[in-house]
């Protein structure tokens, strides 16, 4: 899997969604399913994926799509 | 909404990891604390576990310093979530907001349960600026004059179908609260109060009727084996409703981490600790003991350390009959764990074992 198949996977499997909403402008709180308690779970699973642990302001700051990507770099994960 | 608070992000993520390395049940891990800040209330609810309408020690409260302690200790324990309730906490609103800002409330989701009957505008923006994460209403039934009677007051259910509206234009996540017995769990009342909590789109919680309080030794208003299949049932369809005992990350709406008794302790207004709101046994007083120390002895209790997938007070008809069928029993005259539990249920626990 690429580090995007994995990227994406994180968040169809953590929040249960289709994998079509997945594009740059999803954000947090603007689907049901990415709320606060999604929040976790989705840290969890890129957590897992790629075999970091966040630190908790990265976790604060995840708060889109794209915005995950640009986080990803400082834990030297390149997203493509 | 939670994401502006740093430390609490910290605690539920650490709570979700060791969900995770425990097989997805609670184990003994400190989540929550339901704390009746004064009992003094303006209804008089037929199901009060309370004591309430008997007007019972309706003038103590905790003073800010020793909340400010629990607070701490309770930070330090990894507890995240805090529900000041009551009595009704509106009556005095002097005491709820000098609670709150003892507890600090940026380290915790902090909620506050309420009849709804004193919200108004001002009161849900002061609450919201204080830090209050979630208010939570109890409603009896779509129907006014069921709720109304249920409670012992005309037009209560005006005004908490009116807090909650407050609550969401406030910017906090209102909750719809329901108690659910096997008198009621697949009434067609129960799905209505669903609906309209998913349709506005707050969330709903789910607390199982208890025998407890002014229900005390009716078991037959326990929810059954197919009571519960219906409830998950319902979760899965609605995808908004939580029971404590449900894993809150799980988006297949179908794991349970099992009963929450020690995990989220109820501390009265005298400091008694009981092991949960509705099961009346005393494992410590927070005067006389730190909370790691309480939560300590109370996991020293195998039928609170070992998991049960079942709500002791609401579902486990033998820990009923068993453990909380004492006369008398109540929130101010609980027994003590030591004197209800055989010799052979303790086994020393401790955390940093």
């Amino acid at each position: 899997m690429t580090n995007l198949e994995k990227y994406k996977s994180a968040f169809v499997s953590s929040l249960s969604i289709d994998a079509k909403l997945l594009d740059k402008n999803l954000e947090y709180n603007t689907i049901d399913e990415w709320d606060s308690i999604g929040h976790m779970s989705l840290v969890s699973e890129i957590e897992n994926q790629f075999t970091i642990t966040m630190e908790t302001d990265d976790i604060i700051d995840l708060s889109s799509f794209e915005k995950g990507i640009e986080i990803l770099k400082k834990y030297k994960i390149d997203i493509k | 909404m939670l994401l502006n608070k740093p430390r609490l992000v910290q605690k539920l993520k650490d709570f979700h990891t060791y969900l995770k390395n425990n097989d997805g049940k609670i184990g003994t891990k400190q989540r929550g604390i339901d704390m009746n800040l004064n009992n003094a209330c303006n209804l008089r609810c037929e199901h009060c576990f309370t004591e309430s309408p008997k007007g019972t020690r309706v003038k103590d409260f905790l003073p800010p310093e020793k909340i400010a302690e629990i607070a701490d200790q309770a930070d330090e324990l990894g507890i995240f979530e805090w529900d000041l309730q009551g009595g009704e906490l509106l009556l005095r609103p002097d005491i709820l907001f000098s609670t709150l800002k003892a507890i600090k409330t940026e380290r915790f989701y902090m909620y506050v349960t309420t009849n709804g009957w004193h919200m108004d505008e001002n009161t849900a923006k002061k609450l919201a600026d204080h830090g209050v994460n979630r208010v939570s209403v109890s409603i009896d039934s779509m129907d006014e004059k069921v709720h109304d009677e249920f409670r012992g007051k005309k037009g209560s259910w005006k005004r908490a179908m009116k807090a909650l509206d407050l609550v969401q234009k406030a910017g906090m996540h209102p909750y719809l609260n329901i108690t659910v017995g096997h008198y009621n769990a697949k009434s067609e009342d129960i799905k209505l109060m669903m609906k309209y909590s998913k349709d506005k789109n707050y969330k709903t919680l789910l607390n199982v009727a208890t025998p407890a309080g002014m229900w005390q030794n009716l078991t037959d208003i326990m929810v059954d084996e197919e009571d519960k299949k219906y409830l998950i049932e319902m979760r899965k369809e609605h995808k908004n409703i939580m029971r404590n005992l449900w894993d809150p990350f799980d988006k297949n709406y179908e794991s349970i981490i099992g009963c929450n008794t020690v995990n989220r302790v109820y501390i009265t207004p005298i400091g008694d600790v009981l092991s949960c709101p509705y099961v009346h046994i005393k494992i410590g007083n927070v005067y006389e003991n730190s909370l790691k120390e309480i939560s300590e002895h109370g996991f020293s209790f195998k039928r609170f350390r070992e998991n049960s997938q079942a709500c002791l007070a609401g579902e486990d008809v033998g820990f009923v009959k068993n453990f909380m069928s004492k006369k008398g029993t109540s929130i101010f005259n609980p027994v003590k764990a030591e004197e209800i539990f055989p010799e052979d249920h303790y086994d020393k626990f401790s955390f940093d074992n």
